[in-house]
């Protein structure tokens, strides 16, 4: 039975893997590679940002992967406690809708959503409740200090209800019995919330966010689209980084050196799962993720 | 007495989620009422000032969507059926806890999630297995994700071991236990993983645009890009603006999941009835 | 390899300030004599000739079947792109011309993979880095000989418009062909707004910016609301070059980015006096609020909506097609869709032309002087090829047949037997076609002769007056754009530079900084020196 996924995983993901030898060469996929050692790699890490765009990578990575995470898990524990099925199903699908919006549609409304005019349905609504005088409002998408709030914010308006998809059958896969025998031992919708709803999720939260945690370096769109001048010290990431220093050279992308950068993302990810599987594997009883 | 505890907290929840519902509807409404409006205005509004159809009726003008149409489910089913074999069948292996060489093979599987060979080493191979320019670029090489496949591994492991033994016990292949156990078990982790690959399928345009250079081969999604993207600008048509068009083809893009997915969720209802399984 | 990139000097530099784009107004001056000379049998007859060049060119042999590789700007198969093949096929005598046409959006990721992978198209269409970059590494076909003392040269300078292949060569060698100029971007007016508020057209900067104030603060959509301003963009400077086009009268003389003065140095213009003054201008704009609050996070389209939605006044856009598309747009949605094409202030003096996508022939193409004989030079043959690269294909993308379009819809129109019109587009078939590949207001050669049937220019009937009116404006008062050509410095250091300009325009138009604390942060962030060491690696070549 492994072996059509053997074949798979062979043709379509090791094959290509011949082409991570580029990362130690010079090469623009018109003349043939030149070997250059670490070259690319140096003139990586000696670009001038470089480690800033990559601590925000992190941070925003992260962040947004636990913010989102937690959301859906939270949404889909009380979307389980919904007993009229139809609304259940309205509401489950309403939520999940924003996923199917692509990014740069998704950019476009929460910037008037977002904006610091009359427009703007946020600051409008703030400074009718009396939070903010009419001119303070603040521009969200505008400013470094709420910059990354916003794009929180956007993230888990978009991502929660699909994140909820997969928690859901997690849900529904607990064996009934065991919420039978709670309730004769006296267990309210609390106890049974606690004690065998949340632990039955905990192991695919677990998965799920250690999973995530090898794509972390790879955050491009979302970013790309939300950002502007003013806010790039804190929403500059090192894809859109990289992709501001290609546009900007005045030449063609050089192979090598964006599979050098490939490499050094996958690498990245690939400490994080290593570190966080084994930590996991001291959670539960010695099985880690795969 | 308990009863009524139950049905304030139902209340409570249910406000709170109609709540939530419409607090995430005010961006769709947006796209939803631009989309019928034929007067664009910046702003957000409660309902159309000028209804109309134009921006509908612009989208589906259009002679040459059918084939597309038509190319997207073709590869959505056949791309989702074939991920979804390779994603139960990898899930299955990655349980069998005493197989010699389990270790090996899940982190095979997971070493290719982290590490790629990049795009012109990608290319290279498709096209020396001369798969670039068919459909067949689009449904095998998405179809391994192991991601998902994790995922599925997941639920399978919550399979009760019990099953397993009985069905030792009863003399089961580990291929008939595994079509007599492990996948009845698992509607809701077929029906949310399928969806997931479904939706991956329908969605891809990455792939038909590195590896399709014949428009033929485009599927719906492709063709929508264009309207709501950039450089095919859709222009203003009779009595509809660009901005109506634009918004029409977001809905369409849209719909089939708000038509789909609560025909999915009857695979997730709550508890399964282990007992049912061992017959 | 770097070397090489070092060592390239794109001549398009130099030949760039002289590159005046004349071939607008002598465009105009056809159209308005088209009419009566046009289907004189002179007129009809030389271009017959480069029609058939077989007998004056005997050593350069046919080529039977060649690959091309082509962008989203030739027509698609959706498109009548078979037809048109064909025609082109017929007209040229090459039997048989294979298309690969990626996706728009990805062609220069399919084109890079296309290369990589050794099996190179016959020719391809590159955009000037991939045309300087390819260049240099030897994949494109050097067809300098061929072009000087060529027809297509003759034709060009005859139209004024050689100056865009010279700016095109690199070390004086020539490996590509524009099939048209670039286009650009210029400033749009709405009239309507104009006469709401009582002003003339403004010439200097001083009126336009009394007109923005005016449009900010006079209502002059007269919807009783204090709800419009003046100017809007999307972002406060443009990602690519040329930068400042889409706020061109705030920049005027200021350039933010490395270009190269008279006496052939090189410099960066953010580091001028010039652009502590544009800052200014930029940063009392904002602070009076006659540019639109939210500039920073527009997107291109956000822009445009607000444009039609009668936001604001005063647009800088692309001159010619779109002068049609706002104008459609803004009736759509039931606004005056008057619009002022603007002539450059005076402090402005020029728009900026972009640099065109090129046709290049492939080293690995068996008989080049052939391609570049018969397909490229034909695309530009002021006859029929060109014609039909123009407009497209009788009867698939247009006609001169007596009909009725659009019959029962608001634009139904009625042609009358022998007048030239374009056919409603294949995959939207509300609109028509408003040409081929070359658009006739960019075209660098005089389109002279027709096929049989078309008895003028058809530049009249198939492009819209505002369209036209926008082209001419714009081609009368622009200057080709400057090729920086790529050195190690500037790939290594260019990026981070540009990231830091454009925050600190960004934070000194908003107010956060005063422009000396943003040339204060420019220094200490390091961005003066990256800037010194770019400049020095220009001008060390």
């Amino acid at each position: 039975m492994f072996l059509p996924v053997f074949i798979f995983a062979c043709v379509f993901n090791y094959l290509p893997m011949i082409g991570i030898r580029y990362a130690f060469t010079n090469y623009n996929g018109i003349k043939e590679p030149v070997f250059n050692g670490f070259e690319n790699f140096q003139r990586m890490f000696s670009m001038v940002n470089f480690w800033k765009a990559f601590t925000n990578t992190i941070v925003i990575s992260v962040v947004k992967l636990l913010l989102t995470t937690a959301f859906a898990v939270v949404v889909s524990l009380f979307l389980n406690e919904i007993v009229n099925l139809h609304f259940k199903k309205v509401v489950q699908t309403i939520i999940y809708l924003p996923h199917f919006m692509s990014w740069v549609v998704t950019a476009s409304i929460f910037s008037l959503i977002l904006a610091p005019t009359s427009h703007g349905l946020v600051n409008t609504f703030l400074v009718n409740v009396g939070i903010l005088g009419e001119d303070q409002m603040i521009y969200f998408l505008g400013s470094t200090k709420w910059w990354r709030f916003a794009y929180y914010l956007i993230n888990i308006w978009k991502e929660t209800g699909w994140q909820t998809v997969i928690f859901m059958a997690t849900l529904s896969g607990i064996n009934t019995e065991l919420y039978e025998a709670a309730s004769i031992d006296g267990a309210g919708r609390w106890g049974k919330m606690r004690y065998i709803t949340f632990p039955a999720v905990a192991n695919t939260i677990l998965t799920v966010i250690i999973l995530n945690l090898a794509k972390v370096m790879n955050l491009f769109e979302s970013a790309f689209v939300l950002q502007n001048d003013a806010v790039l010290d804190t929403a500059n990431v090192l894809e859109t980084y990289i992709y501001y220093q290609t546009f900007n050279s005045g030449s063609i992308p050089n192979y090598g050196y964006t599979t050098a950068i490939g490499l050094f993302k996958s690498i990245v990810g690939c400490v994080l799962v290593l570190v966080c599987n084994q930590w996991s594997k001291k959670v539960r009883d010695g099985r880690g993720i795969v | 007495m308990k009863k009524k505890k139950i049905s304030v907290f139902s209340v409570v929840n249910g406000l709170i989620f109609i709540l939530l519902a419409l607090i995430i509807l005010v961006p769709m409404w947006k796209v939803l009422v631009d989309s019928f409006d034929l007067q664009t205005a910046y702003g957000m509004k409660l309902w159309p000032e000028k209804l109309g159809l134009a921006g509908y009726e612009s989208v589906f003008s259009n002679p040459t969507l059918s084939r597309p149409l038509i190319i997207s489910f073709v590869t959505t089913i056949c791309g989702t059926l074939l991920a979804l074999a390779l994603c139960t069948m990898g899930a299955y292996v990655l349980i069998q806890w005493d197989m010699p060489g389990r270790t090996f093979f899940a982190n095979f599987l997971l070493f290719t999630m982290i590490f790629n060979g990049g795009m012109i080493p990608t290319y290279l191979v498709l096209k020396a297995l001369h798969l670039t320019n068919t459909l067949l670029v689009v449904i095998l090489f998405p179809a391994l994700n192991v991601y998902n496949l994790v995922l599925m591994r997941n639920f399978f492991e919550g399979i009760p071991a019990s099953l397993f033994e009985s069905a030792k016990l009863d003399g089961c292949s580990p291929m008939q236990t595994f079509i007599r156990i492990v996948l009845p078990m698992s509607k809701a982790a077929l029906a949310s993983i399928g969806l997931m690959y479904a939706v991956t399928y329908w969605n891809d345009y990455t792939h038909y645009k590195l590896y399709i250079t014949d428009s033929r081969w485009y599927n719906f999604q492709m063709k929508l890009r264009g309207m709501t993207m950039g450089s095919d600008l859709p222009q203003a048509v009779g009595s509809a603006t660009e901005n109506t068009v634009k918004n029409a083809a977001i809905i369409v893009v849209i719909l089939p999941f708000m038509i789909a997915y609560p025909f999915l969720q009857k695979y997730f209802v709550k508890g399964v009835n282990v007992g049912a399984v061992k017959e | 390899m770097k070397k090489k990139f070092l060592s390239l000097l794109l001549v398009a530099a130099m030949a760039v300030t002289a590159v005046g784009c004349g071939s607008g107004s002598s465009t105009s001056g056809t159209d308005s004599g088209a009419g009566a000379d046009a289907g004189s049998n002179e007129q009809a007859a030389a271009p017959a000739e480069s029609a058939a060049p077989a007998e004056e060119a005997s050593d350069i042999e046919k080529p039977d079947s060649i690959t091309i590789m082509v962008d989203g700007t030739v027509f698609t198969q959706e498109n009548g792109q078979e037809q048109f093949i064909a025609k082109i096929e017929e007209l040229t005598g090459i039997s048989d011309i294979k298309v690969i046409q990626p996706d728009h959006d990805a062609y220069y990721d399919v084109l890079g993979q296309t290369i990589a992978s050794g099996d190179w198209p016959d020719v391809l269409i590159a955009s000037s880095t991939y045309y300087s970059a390819y260049a240099a590494e030897g994949v494109l076909w050097d067809m300098t000989d061929m072009w000087e003392g060529s027809d297509l040269q003759a034709r060009q300078k005859a139209y004024n418009a050689d100056g865009v292949v010279e700016g095109m060569k690199i070390d004086g060698r020539l490996y590509g062909m524009p099939a048209a100029r670039g286009n650009g971007c210029m400033t749009y007016v709405k009239k309507a707004w104009l006469d709401a508020v009582g002003m003339d057209v403004p010439t200097n900067f001083d009126e336009y910016y009394a007109m923005l104030q005016a449009f900010t603060t006079q209502d002059p959509d007269g919807d009783g609301k204090n709800d419009t301003y003046g100017v809007s963009a999307a972002g406060f400077i443009g990602g690519e070059a040329p930068y400042i086009n889409y706020l061109a009268e705030f920049y005027q003389d200021a350039y933010p980015s490395f270009y190269q003065k008279d006496d052939g140095t090189w410099v960066d213009g953010f580091t001028e006096d010039s652009m502590k003054g544009a800052m200014e201008r930029l940063a009392r704009a904002y602070s009076d609020g006659v540019i639109d609050p939210t500039t920073l996070t527009n997107g291109t389209s956000d822009c445009r909506n607000k444009f039609y939605a009668d936001e604001f006044g005063v647009f800088t856009y692309w001159a010619g097609t779109w002068a049609t598309n706002l104008k459609t747009n803004l009736d759509a949605n039931g606004v005056d869709s008057e619009l002022i094409a603007l002539p450059p202030l005076a402090e402005v003096g020029k728009y900026l032309d972009r640099i065109p996508p090129v046709w290049c022939i492939t080293t690995k193409c068996a008989n080049p002087e052939g391609v570049y004989k018969y397909f490229i030079e034909t695309m530009q043959d002021g006859g029929e090829t060109q014609f039909a690269w123009t407009y497209g294909v009788e009867g698939t993308h247009w006609s001169t047949a007596a009909e009725t379009l659009w019959e029962g819809a608001e634009n139904e129109t009625t042609y009358a037997e022998g007048e030239f019109h374009m056919l409603p587009n294949l995959e939207k078939p509300e609109t028509a076609y408003t040409k081929a590949h070359i658009d006739p207001m960019l075209a660098l050669t005089d389109l002279t002769a027709y096929p049989a049937g078309v008895t003028e220019n058809p530049m009249d009937k198939a492009v819209a007056e505002e369209a036209k009116n926008s082209a001419n404006v714009f081609a009368e008062n622009c200057v080709s754009a400057v090729l920086v050509p790529s050195t190690d410095v500037l790939t290594q250091l260019n990026g981070d530079l540009t990231t830091l300009k454009n925050q600190l325009i960004a934070d000194v138009t908003m107010g956060k900084i005063t422009v000396d604390e943003a040339y204060a942060q420019f220094e200490s962030d390091g961005g003066a020196d990256w800037s010194k060491q770019i400049v020095d690696s220009l001008n060390a070549q």
